[in-house]
């Protein structure tokens, strides 16, 4: 797998984007747009709405527990795995209100079980 | 005295008074037995209270920073400015700047301690005249690396749309490093015990459902030696600038809120919560009850503002 930057260099200089399913474009030009998607898509930072500041996550507890949460970066949530509560970022500011907090579907299945 | 000064200003409120003079009496220092509290002068129940104060601030979050000027004619930056003076932080400071909205007291937070920085980074190579072009070129780069020299500022407020605000203001004034925003309750931190050396709560804590639960959580996420700061409205010690600001406060304010903000209520709201906030020794001992010690005040502008201060020791 190439890395993150080898591929950049890689998807600009081929006409051919970096391992997605798409058909390879004809022009160098094409590839090199598909470079760059490529390129937003891993950095994230600067086109979309900001990322989660790691820096937070040193601070972070749960309100309810006062136990450290973890970030998920699938869902953009800070999980509590231990209530089974996901708190939400919305444009790179978490939401730590409980009742703005959802159930994870693991809790949800432990009380169907019951 | 808190009693006849509300009968002064409110006299069509005689029912109020008497809930608030039983309130009193019940020994609660402004709820009832219920689980009731106010809304300015309303009562409403401490469910509602949350919600309705979130109300008001969402509608107002736009255009907050103007109404704040155009209120208190500009003199509300001096307040400000007042209490980062008295804060006087130093670089490596973690802030908790709580009900923080749209960021004011976090950017003189930040420009404070750029200031101290600059003045840190310049006294020591002064101080280290025969250095080699090595050491002076890494304590430059030193400077620069850690431009606020560790210190962090933490925005947390209830009301998302206040912090979209000051995210943006940030963002326009060129604030980035060292500063957060988080979206939390102050009766119900999100932060773990013993994390910051200074908590600031600017023109907050009157919006606060129970303030007896956010000055406990305000002890509790401080460090020992951690200091507690709270500029609040509170009440003027002189009576003809009393008239004056009640006036004022009463006739011209609602109406700057109509015309600016095109919202009446909530700026009705806001001047009727300062007149049921406790005046400055009732809420110096609701902060020495909570377990912070050398509890001082100081009033500014004649007791229309004044800076609460304690320490977690």
């Amino acid at each position: 797998m190439l890395s993150r930057s080898g591929g950049r260099l890689v998807a600009s200089a081929l006409p051919r984007p970096r391992g997605s399913p798409q058909p390879a474009p004809a022009a160098a030009g094409r590839g090199f747009h598909a470079g760059t998607a490529a390129r937003q898509a891993a950095d994230g930072a600067q086109e979309q709405p900001k990322p989660f500041d790691p820096v937070l996550l040193e601070f972070l507890v749960c309100p309810l527990s006062k136990k450290p949460l973890r970030y998920e970066e699938s869902t953009n949530e800070l999980i509590n795995d231990e209530l089974g509560i996901a708190y939400p970022i919305v444009d790179g500011i978490p939401n730590m209100i409980p009742q703005a907090a959802r159930m994870t579907d693991k809790k949800k299945q432990e009380e169907e079980s019951e | 005295m808190g009693v006849t000064a509300c009968g002064a200003l409110c006299g069509r409120h005689r029912q109020l008074l008497l809930l608030l003079a039983r309130g009193f009496c019940s020994g609660f220092r402004r709820f009832s037995a219920e689980g009731e509290t106010h809304f300015g002068f309303q009562t409403v129940s401490e469910a509602e209270k949350g919600e309705k104060v979130y109300q008001v601030f969402e509608s107002v979050a736009k255009k907050y920073d103007v109404m704040n000027d155009s209120m208190s004619l500009g003199i509300h930056r001096l307040w400000k400015d007042i209490l980062l003076h008295q804060m006087n932080p130093y670089p490596g400071t973690q802030l908790l700047d709580v009900a923080g909205g749209t960021g004011d007291i976090a950017f003189r937070f930040i420009n404070y301690i750029r200031s101290q920085r600059e003045r840190q980074v310049q006294q020591k190579l002064r101080s280290h005249q025969n250095l080699s072009w090595q050491e002076i070129l890494k304590s430059y780069q030193e400077g620069e690396q850690k431009s606020l020299g560790g210190s962090h500022v933490v925005v947390c407020d209830i009301n998302k749309e206040m912090l979209t605000v000051g995210k943006q203001k940030a963002c326009h004034l060129g604030y980035s490093e060292g500063l957060s925003w988080v979206v939390g309750n102050a009766e119900e931190l999100p932060f773990n015990d013993d994390k910051f050396d200074i908590y600031t709560i600017a023109f907050g804590i009157r919006n606060v459902t129970l303030i007896d639960q956010a000055l406990k959580e305000a002890y509790r996420v401080l460090k020992p030696g951690g200091r507690f700061l709270c500029l609040e409205f509170s009440q003027v010690n002189n009576p003809l600038i009393s008239r004056i600001y009640d006036l004022y406060s009463f006739q011209i304010i609602p109406v700057l809120g109509e015309i600016i903000a095109g919202d009446w209520k909530s700026y009705q709201y806001l001047v009727e919560s300062i007149r049921r906030f406790p005046a400055q020794e009732e809420f110096k001992e609701m902060i020495e009850d909570t377990g912070f010690l050398k509890v001082e005040y100081r009033n500014v502008s004649s007791g229309i503002v004044a800076i609460h201060s304690g320490f977690k020791l």
